[in-house]
């Protein structure tokens, strides 16, 4: 939105302040402002000079030194290249110093070894036309010495540049009035409002007594909140004035015609868009505003071809669409330089409907814009009185026929609102203290009605902000903050009961797990898509799809779902890297996604090498992780009994030997393994990648509890007892201890293994450690001989004999 | 006469000593039992009661002498051993990781974390909890209940991902965390949520579909806007750790009344203006404003009774400023080049 302030200065006078100020002024106390322009200050050093002598350069043919006449007969000398001299011309004059229209700025130059005093202009240079070689030419009776400005009567302007997403729950600053009521709240001038009662009984008096030669019908069920029209006739099409054309130019409107330049200049003014129908365009004299009722193509203005719904509102002839409500006019009926009579419409719509239809075609008007924004179908009328008196002002000659037509759905009529707030209420919300008088001139000044007795106000809002923007008393607060100034209001810190505050044990499970990694595994901490797409899990043959949980306006293919596990983006992201590093290890705290309301915690972890697994590294980690949280759990070996959801059985991705179930609580919460080779192929990778996955969503929520005790250090000596067994070859060497699990003998107080041995093809040695204690006393050598005894039992009733 | 000879005896024969078996045999030539000194011992049954007593004391003195010169020189041939043992089993201590092929290893946060952790901590230090909710979301938890009914312009702001059913959609901010916040405590309460957020939005350096947002909620009696604006500026003080100055204008929000736009006074010229603050001396950070009654209805909060603040703060364009890194991109391409540079932990 961009607000001309001398526009502004109709309905406020702005204080003499730099723009700077006003436009930052503007920024705290309504909207942000992000950009000033300031027109016609560049040429005001500029005068009009008269040439009195001219002769050629002596070092050039082209360029010739000029003196003219700057005022009371002072002489000055130029160097000039432009064709078009002769003495007694008269011209735009530049003096040193000056900054042009197009930023570059005049310095004391040589040209060609002789000194330019300054510079004569064209109109291009000047930024006042277009394309025109050579000096711009000024009438003859300008007296040498005049600005330029005041001579050409150029307005000099200031334009600040509003963001309009920051207007958006402001209907009323979608006009200059109501802007103008905001600088005039923030600056405590008065509003000059000239829609006074005598104002609208004196254009009332332009009314006749005249049928209206349109009929009008508004459907009950169409979208339309309120519809006025009138119909003047006698209009000859002159040109819109200069000062008119200026305006509307500079808020970013083209000049069309008179009658629709008169109706932009009131929607700007006003902030309600309307319309002008060519009346003789309009066939049976009526017009009849309703839903559409089926699919139809139209025209509209900007000569598109448009699909109409049948739920979309337009206004209709008696045989034709002509416009589309609240949008924009049909191609049809619009007002030409050949327009003799016209019908004057203002409405309003249902702001839902005429955005759902904008968005829809993809057509965001000025009209739209403004509809969309819930506007007071109570402005509508005056509206109505200043496009007439308007029109009756710029066609000379022109008159009403009859008066208006109208339609209110008086069920949706916006009314006024009276708030209560107590002065306490607005002090303690702001934290700053405000005087009841300035409270109660913040509002005056905002056209809100008070009464006060003894700090309780009641505050009557105007209709035209209660359509949507004020409804509560929240609300109240924000005018009188904003009109103070939140800058003003001291930072202070409340008075609060002290109570300790601790990490939720999600974040300091998931803070312990990331420290963990770090420090231990030397893991790098990444970040993946939540968001994957079929080509992705089809690649990596990944069993779950997910199409129950597909967007329906996803960005592209490749991220079009939620994705059902961290794997295959881990898989594709050390594909990835594995360009750059020959080793490397990762993880990732993420999410996965079941169902709607099913998300999973999940940690990954991942490591590659290009040379060997790491597979047994992966388990140390896991290991070391779950014991370090004091989380329990057990190692198994791949089931296809039980599901386990992290690393599914049926995925080929799984490897055949380097695979590991993690259980925890009773439940596979989490898988390791290598991925397959043929996997990898998959993704044009080499080396070996293991991953870990772990579902912490059962676990994180609970307190990390340390329950460790502490037991007393042994006061009496130890012993321990090495064992050499022979096995074969490729059974799991832990599987040594796991036959000690079953001898049940509180002396053993460790077992380890020391050492394997392959001896040969099929066989391997294993050693093994145990140590026995007694805690009360020192171990008799016969109890000694009798516990290596039984273990020596338990180890070869469960396939392992002694190596001999 | 015949000691103090054989004393320099000693200590002349002792110069040649290089082992430790020398030594001993050196040390048990003078003084062992089969050494001068024991013949001296001997002899000395025929002297006098005085004689017997100097001779004896004097040898004793050689005794004593001998002793300390050989403990010492074993001490520096024991030292000298080593020395050499250790010599030859001198390792390379230069060889650290980080001069090798495979490189430091060393692990490290996501910077998002890192910055993340930073800001939760700031909070926990003032009383708030740290909370998180779930990714997708309905329309209840991110629409109406933060004010936004379906015909809300404030929609169209908001460029949502939805699901199939169209009741289903990715949270679009963290605000969705405001509304279980509430529902599941009486006020007095203050929280804070980060998280990831979605955004139906065309990508590049500036833009990503997924990013990170921290949402805080102070509500209780007589909170004020005096009340936001402390936390704000002390939270922006802690991040940046210099006094920020910080100013609140209007903004549009529909889940907060009245609503601000915070801005920073520009770190970079100090608020003189700069290309980076545009010449304003101001950078746009954060929304924030004072809970709309109607959202605190919907967390089941009588607004007649409390008012809060809230505000959300975008955690990835703190990363950035931070780290000085280029495109936003970055954050989740887990491009080990990238997330490497991270150790600082």
């Amino acid at each position: 939105m961009l607000i001309s302030l001398s526009w502004i200065k109709d309905f406020v006078e702005l204080p003499d302040l730099p723009p700077k100020v006003l436009s930052s002024m503007f920024t705290l106390a309504t909207a942000e402002v992000e950009d000033v322009i300031t027109k016609g200050d560049a040429l005001k050093p500029i005068l009009c000079v008269e040439i009195k002598s001219l002769r050629p350069h002596p070092e050039s043919d082209k360029l010739n030194l000029v003196t003219f006449d700057y005022g009371k007969g002072l002489l000055k000398e130029v160097v000039c290249g432009a064709p078009n001299l002769s003495i007694g011309m008269k011209v735009p004059y530049a003096p040193i110093g000056t900054t042009l229209p197009n930023g570059m700025t005049l310095e004391p130059k040589k040209i060609r070894g002789i000194l330019s005093d300054g510079m004569l202009c064209s109109e291009v240079e000047l930024g006042l036309g277009e394309g025109k070689s050579g000096l711009m030419n000024l009438p003859s009776d300008v007296t040498p010495g005049t600005s330029l400005v005041d001579f050409l009567k150029i307005p000099s302007d200031v334009v600040l540049d509003v963001d309009n997403k920051s207007l958006t729950h402001r209907p009323d600053l979608w006009g200059y009035l109501g802007l103008a009521r905001e600088f005039a709240a923030g600056h405590g001038k008065p509003l000059k409002n000239p829609f006074t009662p005598a104002w609208t009984t004196k254009i009332e008096g332009s009314f006749t007594k005249d049928p209206s030669p349109i009929n009008l019908e508004v459907s009950d069920d169409s979208d339309c909140l309120a519809y006025l029209g009138l119909s003047i006739d006698n209009i000859k099409m002159g040109a819109t004035p200069d000062w008119m054309k200026s305006r509307i130019e500079t808020v970013g409107l083209r000049s069309i015609n008179l009658i629709v330049d008169i109706s932009n200049y009131v929607m700007v003014e006003l902030g309600m868009p309307n319309h002008a129908f060519d009346r003789d365009k309009i066939q049976g004299n009526k017009l009849i505003v309703k839903h559409a009722g089926s699919t139809l193509k139209f025209k509209t203005l900007d000569e598109v071809e448009r699909e109409i719904i049948a739920t979309d509102t337009i206004i209709t002839d008696a045989n034709r669409p002509l416009v589309l409500a609240g949008i924009m006019g049909g191609h049809d009926a619009g007002v030409t330089e050949q327009t003799s009579k016209i019908f004057l419409e203002v409405a309003n719509w249902e702001a839902p409907e005429v955005r759902k239809t904008s968005v829809r075609l993809g057509l965001r008007t000025d009209s739209s814009q403004r509809f969309e924004k819930t506007l007071d179908s109570n402005l509508c009328y005056r509206t109505l009185l200043r496009l007439t008196e308007l029109v009756l002002q710029l066609c000379p000659g022109s008159k009403v026929v009859g008066s208006p037509v109208k339609f209110i759905k008086e069920n949706k009529l916006s009314h006024e609102l009276t708030l209560e707030i107590s002065h306490e209420h607005i002090i303690s919300s702001l934290g700053m203290e405000v005087t009841k008088e300035r409270i109660r001139s913040i509002f005056e000044s905002l056209d809100f009605k008070v009464v006060e007795t003894n700090g309780h106000f009641k505050v009557t809002v105007p209709t035209y902000r209660t359509t949507k923007d004020i409804s509560c008393k929240a609300d109240l607060v924000e005018e009188i903050g904003r009109m103070i100034g939140y800058d003003n209001i001291t930072p202070v810190s409340p008075m609060l009961a002290v109570k300790p505050v601790r990490l939720a044990h999600t974040k300091q499970f998931h803070r312990k797990i990331q420290d963990f990694l770090i420090m231990q595994g030397r893991a790098l901490q990444v970040m993946t898509y939540p968001l994957t797409g079929k080509d992705l899990l089809e690649k990596s043959h990944w069993p779950v799809m997910n199409d129950h949980l597909v967007l329906v306006n996803a960005l592209s293919v490749e991220q079009d779902r939620m994705r059902p596990s961290l794997i295959p983006s881990a898989i594709e992201m050390a594909a990835q890297n594995q360009k750059h590093f020959d080793s490397f290890a990762f993880f990732e705290l993420g999410r996965s996604y079941l169902d709607y309301e099913k998300e999973r915690s999940q940690l990954l972890i991942g490591l590659y090498s290009k040379e060997e697994s790491r597979f047994l590294e992966l388990e140390n980690i896991v290991e070391k992780l779950l014991t370090t949280l004091n989380i329990g759990f057990a190692f198994a070996p791949r089931s296809d009994k039980f599901v386990n959801a992290v690393m599914p059985a049926n995925w080929p991705g799984l490897h055949p030997h380097e695979y590991q179930n993690v259980q925890i609580m009773g439940k596979f919460a989490g898988a390791l393994s290598t991925i397959h080779p043929l996997a990898l192929k998959n993704f044009k990778m080499k080396g070996f990648l293991s991953l870990a996955v772990i579902d912490l969503t059962d676990l994180e929520a609970r307190e990390l509890k340390d329950k460790t005790k502490y037991s007393a250090i042994p006061k009496f000596p130890s012993s321990s007892c090495d064992f050499t067994v022979v096995m074969d070859k490729n059974q799991p060497a832990a599987s040594v201890l796991a036959a000690l699990s079953s001898l049940k003998q509180k002396e053993i107080k460790s077992k380890s293994i020391l050492d394997v041995f392959v001896m040969n093809e099929t066989q391997k040695s294993v050693s093994i450690r145990t140590v026995f204690e007694d805690p009360e006393k020192t171990l008799a050598s016969e109890v000694i001989k009798d516990l290596e005894q039984k273990v020596i039992q338990a180890l070869e009733k469960s396939g392992f004999p002694l190596k001999s | 006469m015949q000691l103090e000879s054989l004393l320099s005896e000693f200590n002349k024969e002792l110069a040649g000593v290089q082992k430790i078996a020398d030594l001993l045999n050196l040390k048990s030539k003078y003084i062992g039992k089969q050494g001068p000194l024991s013949d001296l011992m001997k002899n000395i049954k025929d002297a006098s009661p005085e004689e017997k007593k100097r001779i004896g004391s004097v040898a004793n003195e050689f005794k004593t002498a001998v002793e300390s010169i050989v403990a010492q020189k074993m001490v520096e041939l024991e030292l000298a051993e080593i020395n050499a043992s250790l010599d030859k089993e001198k390792a390379d201590i230069s060889l650290t990781d980080s001069v090798l092929e495979k490189g430091l290893q060393a692990g490290g946060m996501h910077p998002v974390t890192i910055i993340q952790q930073e800001i939760e901590d700031i909070f926990i230090s003032m009383g708030f909890e740290v909370l998180d909710g779930p990714h997708i979301e309905d329309e209840f938890h991110n629409f109406e209940a933060l004010n936004i009914p379906a015909t809300h312009p404030a929609r169209d702001m908001q460029d949502t991902f939805w699901f199939a059913d169209k009741k289903h959609l990715l949270r679009t901010h963290t605000s969705t965390i405001q509304v279980r916040g509430m529902k599941e405590r009486k006020p007095p309460f203050r929280f804070v949520g980060p998280g990831k957020v979605f955004r139906c939005e065309r990508t590049d350096a500036s833009h990503e579909m997924v990013f990170h947002q921290l949402e805080g909620m102070m509500v209780g009696e007589n909170v004020s806007v005096g009340n936001l604006i402390y936390f704000m500026k002390t939270l922006l003080s802690e991040i940046f750790k210099k006094t920020v100055e910080v100013r609140l204008r209007p903004g549009f929000f529909p889940f907060v009344e009245p609503g601000f736009e915070l801005d920073i006074q520009c770190l970079i010229c100090g608020g003189k203006g700069c290309s980076v603050c545009k010449h304003v001396g101001w950078v746009e950070l954060l929304p924030c404003g004072m809970v709309h009654p109607n959202v605190l209805k919907a967390g089941g909060i009588d607004p007649e009774k409390y008012n809060g603040f809230a505000f959300g703060l975008g955690l990835d364009r703190l990363v950035m400023m931070r780290y000085g890194i280029d495109d936003i991109r970055h954050l989740h391409s887990a491009d080990l080049r990238f997330n490497s540079q991270f150790k600082t932990f």
